[in-house]
């Protein structure tokens, strides 16, 4: 049996009362990528954080090539042999692409003061390699998102590390640079390196990975091939929620009704990432139409988008106005209201507070009104009105900010995520919750789910979202016939 | 009877910090803002004070009035002329925002300092007291002024309690300083809200140099140290936290009132660095502060 | 290439300041000589900031503690002037150490504020051993460098030379790229194998060791110390300033917003007390017009 070159036992985690990761074991072989996934929240960058040493773990051990390093700091734990790929870079604004391959072969020494000879030609090789030669000397603003990508590769595999660490190895990359990348992270393991790949989802990872480590709130929950993976109960009940249900419900959004929400070919970049890519969907009135995908898939950018919160090209369309040119605090008074994936609360301040809020721009009587029907929707919220909203369970707290959200009295209610981090009891009462308001408003509701069990008994008409683009669009009824087997 | 001189006049001097204090940390909390022309934009509401109550006549109360007037426009001048244009800027790298709304706001507090040095000379002003005469309080002879720079104070401090916590709108504020991605979710324009509370701390600020220009003096020489004071007072309470700032007022007005009777008047600054720098070691958050 | 450019222009800079004493007073020279030690520092504020990333609101306390030691050495134990400008560095480099703990445990304002709490601490301890600092007042130095215009110009436009170029010359070398790399993001640096605290000791090392040295040299030149020339927190703000207008990050340009800031001040002085007033508002113009300084400037557009 050959040794492995990384090899994790025991480890633990806790941030204040939080246990981010608990006993979590892992062990990847010479030769071997393993794709250690989990959805926002699990565990899985904070297990890779450990590994390098970002963050100190409070138990457990972690072996580079059979030596103890937990605990050790970053910069030693690098030089024992363990590269890694951030997700996001900041490279230096003044040096080429080739300058900052060659600060990555640099020793560590304060007397050094001019690199040695062969450095400009290891790092030469070393971007041809990942193929940057052609952009050698370039500033890095200069490039595109998948070269800066590259450079980070580059980077990361300059002092031919042993193991190598991908934090989401293919976010913001089209289909064609996908394929490059896996060609080049192949190759490692061809070289007999050990790769971790860290992303969200199976399916990003299932073509390249040997095998798969699934976590969810800090825990191991599945763990073999792709394909095993894929089919644990475990893993499906986390990420579908699940068994598909799918109620039947009288029509409200009358057909051929002029739509309340339309967008059309919005697209968005954070910086040269692409995240957003030509996207359009419309909502008619009193529609609840659900956004189901997995996390990165830019949900939450197409929600920010639509709001006016972030930067976008194409036009959204809110009651026949086009809403280009307006502020977010606009967009939100004109009744495109959302209530975010994270929550936004005003944590020191009592529940109460936070709802009057949300309807300061009533007037008095009508906020009394509001805030009458809102404790009915959600009677724990009268018990709490007191209580500052940062003390609140995290159910409770998304409750609040659904509530609060609705103290604008939206004509459309954007919802992101509100099941993330929610145990299954409390799903089951927010899921009740929309549906009283489904059947006793006529508001309309854009849902953006990751939990397909959660989001498709309320909707009305479903979109797929992958990978910045709309794949599939239909009725829940026909969801787990047409797009349920690949939406894992 | 040194005991209560001593917790009379503290009394006194911490009220007065506390008023410099809130609305700088009010700032930073709401905006991200560490205002450096802070300082001078007391004393330029000291002097106009000053300047209008004496040589133009308009009496101690008109003067107070103009330089509280004073405050507010320059504290908004501050805002539109420095601050904003910085924050807008697409030339400046987001990360390094910090770093020249903390050089431009110095550089601005400079030219506001030269400015009154050569309007008026760099000698020390005292404003006219609010109030003559002296009264007797547990026994200690206290001037009028100074009970009344304590009033004034705290019923400045009571006065932004009230809108924050009793009025629709000031709530909005105490809001956008713990959240201000929230509030802009629920329909507030921040560009509105920073205006507030630009507005509201030009008052405080004014209202703090008119008292203490009448209960201590000033000049312009004085900008930097005011400044290093406020700075102080509001990382000792937490970085915007307004309770922890009105709580840190007290601990360093008590701290050198204590030092200037028990040691010497000229070191009363130096137990209070030393207490800033422990805090700053061990508790990196403030007194009050949350992180 | 923005480097050889930078490169021979401060060559060209600096054969016209060569030249200069055949041309202009002894008035000028003197304005002139005390540019060149404000630039050392300036130099030395910006190996910190532009490459550590680390801002330092104090670098007043590092120049203070190199010119009090040195001051204070020759006026009592009459030390000899080579001897004290090094006690004077050493102690300076010690002060360094000494921002340098806070510095890798503290986020911005708060590491800001130290520095700030430092200066003030030291003018503190000035005023309050005034019986041995001279106090409020200063304390006057029995050696000078030299009673010559023309010698003391050279002295410290020599000086500026030597230290101009090593910072420059280690802000381009693969220690300052490493250094440079840590100040960017000290998370990825430290993944690549460096020692990021190590590198920011040595920054901070380096930087007092400079501070220290020109703010010894400054009080042999002025044969006076007190806190109003060498500690005061207005005097580091000149130090900021100046690199910052002169464009961050270059070394280069701390030099020349140093020399800006004093001659502009002296071509403005018919302006009488205006003066600072008029150079400050020139400063905050630059500053949100032109963020890049002067060398930044001068950049071609699409390079900066």
């Amino acid at each position: 049996m050959t040794q492995n070159l990384l090899e994790v036992t025991g480890l633990v985690k806790r941030f204040g009362g939080l246990v981010a990761v608990k006993d979590i074991s892992l062990s990847v072989a010479p030769g071997e990528i393993l794709g250690l996934i989990g959805p926002n929240g699990s565990g899985k960058s904070t297990v890779m954080k450990c590994i390098m040493g970002i963050v100190r773990p409070n138990a457990g051990s972690v072996r580079i090539g059979g030596v103890e390093v937990a605990g050790w700091p970053t910069h030693r734990i690098a030089r024992q042999g363990v590269g890694i790929v951030f997700q996001h870079s900041h490279p230096l604004p003044r040096q080429t692409v080739l300058e900052h391959i060659e600060i990555a072969l640099l020793p560590d020494s304060l007397l050094k003061l001019a690199a040695d000879r062969h450095v400009a030609e290891r790092a030469r090789a070393i971007a041809a390699r990942v193929g940057l030669d052609k952009v050698m000397h370039r500033l890095p603003r200069t490039l595109p998102f998948a070269d800066l990508r590259r450079l980070e590769l580059a980077k990361a595999i300059a002092r031919n590390p042993e193991v190598v660490l991908v934090d989401e190895p293919f976010a913001g990359l089209t289909s064609g640079e996908v394929a490059d990348f896996s060609a080049l992270i192949a190759s490692f393991r061809a070289e007999g390196h050990a790769v971790l790949l860290v992303d969200h989802n199976v399916k990003s990872v299932a073509a390249l990975v040997d095998r798969v480590f699934a976590m969810y709130l800090g825990e191991r929950i599945a763990a073999g091939s792709a394909a095993q993976v894929m089919s644990d109960p475990k893993v499906r009940q986390v990420y579908l929620g699940g068994g598909i249900e799918v109620a039947a419900r009288p029509a409200k959004a009358a057909e051929g009704a002029a739509p309340l929400l339309s967008v059309d070919k919005l697209s968005v970049s954070y910086g040269k990432a692409q995240a957003l890519e030509d996207v359009s969907l419309h909502v008619a009135p009193s529609e609840f139409v659900s956004v189901v995908g997995l996390n990165g898939a830019g949900k939450t950018t197409l929600f920010n988008a639509i709001c006016q919160l972030v930067p976008s090209t194409g036009t959204v369309r809110f009651g026949g106005a086009a809403l280009g040119g307006r502020t977010a605090a606009q967009v939100a008074r004109g009744g495109l209201v959302q209530c975010p994936e994270s929550r936004e609360l005003f944590g020191d301040m009592s529940v109460r507070e936070n709802l009057d809020l949300g309807g300061q721009h009533l007037s008095p009587a009508e906020c009394a009104r509001q805030l009458d029907w809102l404790f009915e929707l959600f009677p724990i919220l009268r018990e709490r009105q007191g209580q500052a909203a940062r003390t609140l369970s995290g159910g409770e707290q998304q409750m609040l900010a659904i509530a609060r959200a609705l103290m604008m009295q939206p004509k459309l209610l954007i919802l992101d995520e509100p099941t993330l981090g929610l145990a299954p009891v409390i799903l089951e009462q927010l899921s009740k919750a929309l549906e009283r308001l489904r059947l006793t408003t006529d508001i309309t509701v854009l849902l953006g789910e990751q939990n397909v069990t959660f989001a498709l008994p309320h909707a009305d008409r479903v979109y797929v979202l992958e990978h910045a683009r709309i794949v599939w669009e239909g009725s829940p009824a026909r969801f787990a016939a047409e797009a349920g087997a690949a939406y894992l | 009877m040194l005991a209560l001189q001593i917790l009379v006049d503290g009394f006194a001097v911490s009220a007065l910090y506390g008023v410099g204090a809130v609305g700088f940390t009010l700032i930073f909390g709401v905006s991200g803002v560490l205002n450096l022309s802070h300082g001078a934009i007391m004393v330029v509401a000291a002097v106009t004070a000053w300047a209008t109550a004496g040589g133009l006549g308009f009496g101690r109360y008109g003067g107070a009035a103009a330089g509280v007037v004073a405050g507010f426009v320059l504290s908004f001048a501050t805002y539109l002329l420095v601050v904003r244009p910085i924050q807008g800027s697409k030339a400046i790298p987001r990360e390094e925002k910090e770093i020249f709304v903390l050089t431009g706001t110095l550089l601005w507090g400079i030219m506001i300092q030269e400015a009154i040095a050569y309007c008026f000379s760099n000698t020390p002003k005292t404003v006219l007291p609010l109030a003559p005469g002296v009264m007797n309080i547990l026994g200690v002879r206290t001037p009028v002024n100074e009970v009344l720079t304590a009033v004034v104070s705290w019923v400045a401090i009571g006065l932004l309690w009230l809108l924050v916590n009793r009025t629709r709108g000031g709530k909005a504020l105490l809001a956008a300083s713990m959240n201000p991605r929230g509030l802009t979710l629920l329909g507030f324009e921040m560009t509105s809200i920073h205006r507030k509370v630009w507005a509201i701390y030009g008052v405080l600020a004014g209202i703090a140099g008119v008292l203490l220009g009448a209960f201590l003096g000033v000049s312009s020489d004085n900008i930097g140290t005011l400044t290093a004071s406020a700075f102080s007072i509001v990382v000792l309470g937490g970085l915007g936290s307004i309770w922890g700032s009105l709580l840190a007022a007290y601990v360093v007005g008590y701290l050198e009132t204590l030092t200037a009777y028990l040691v010497a008047p000229s070191v009363r600054t130096v137990p209070v660095l030393l207490l800033l720098v422990l805090v700053v070691y061990l508790r990196p958050q403030g007194l009050l502060g949350r992180r | 290439m923005l480097k050889s450019r930078n490169f021979w222009l401060a060559i060209i800079a600096l054969i016209v300041l060569y030249l200069l004493p055949l041309g202009v007073s002894g008035y000028v020279l003197g304005l002139l000589t005390v540019a060149y030690y404000y630039a050392v520092a300036a130099m030395a504020w910006d190996l910190l900031f532009g490459f550590a990333g680390e801002v330092n609101f104090g670098p007043s306390f590092l120049v203070g503690l190199g010119a009090y030691t040195a001051a204070m050495l020759n006026h009592y134990a009459g030390t000899p002037i080579w001897l004290c400008l090094i006690a004077g560095a050493a102690a300076a480099v010690v002060g360094g150490v000494v921002l340098a703990v806070p510095a890798l445990r503290l986020r911005g304002p708060y590491f800001g504020l130290v520095t700030l709490v430092a200066v003030l601490l030291l003018q503190n301890m000035i005023v309050l051993f005034s019986g041995l600092t001279g106090g409020e007042i200063g304390l006057d130095i029995p050696e000078v460098l030299s009673i010559d215009d023309h010698t003391n110009y050279w002295y410290a436009l020599g000086f500026m030379t030597i230290s101009g170029g090593l910072l420059w010359g280690l802000s381009k070398s693969s220690a300052g790229l490493i250094l440079q790399a840590s100040g960017q993001d000290a998370t990825e640096a430290a993944a690549l194998g460096f020692n990021v605290a190590k590198h920011k000791l040595a920054a901070f090392c380096i930087s007092a060791l400079f501070s220290g040295l020109a703010g010894g040299m400054l009080v042999f030149y002025l044969g006076t110390v007190s806190v109003g020339t060498v500690v005061d927190i207005a005097i580091g703000v000149q130090f900021i300033i100046a690199a910052v207008l002169g464009g961050r990050r270059t070394i280069l340009g701390a030099a020349i917003g140093s020399i800006f800031l004093i001659v502009a001040g002296e071509i403005l002085r018919p302006l009488g007390e205006l003066s600072t007033f008029v150079v400050s508002a020139v400063a905050l113009l630059v500053i949100l017009f032109f963020p890049g300084g002067f060398l930044g400037a001068l950049r071609p557009r699409g390079q900066g």
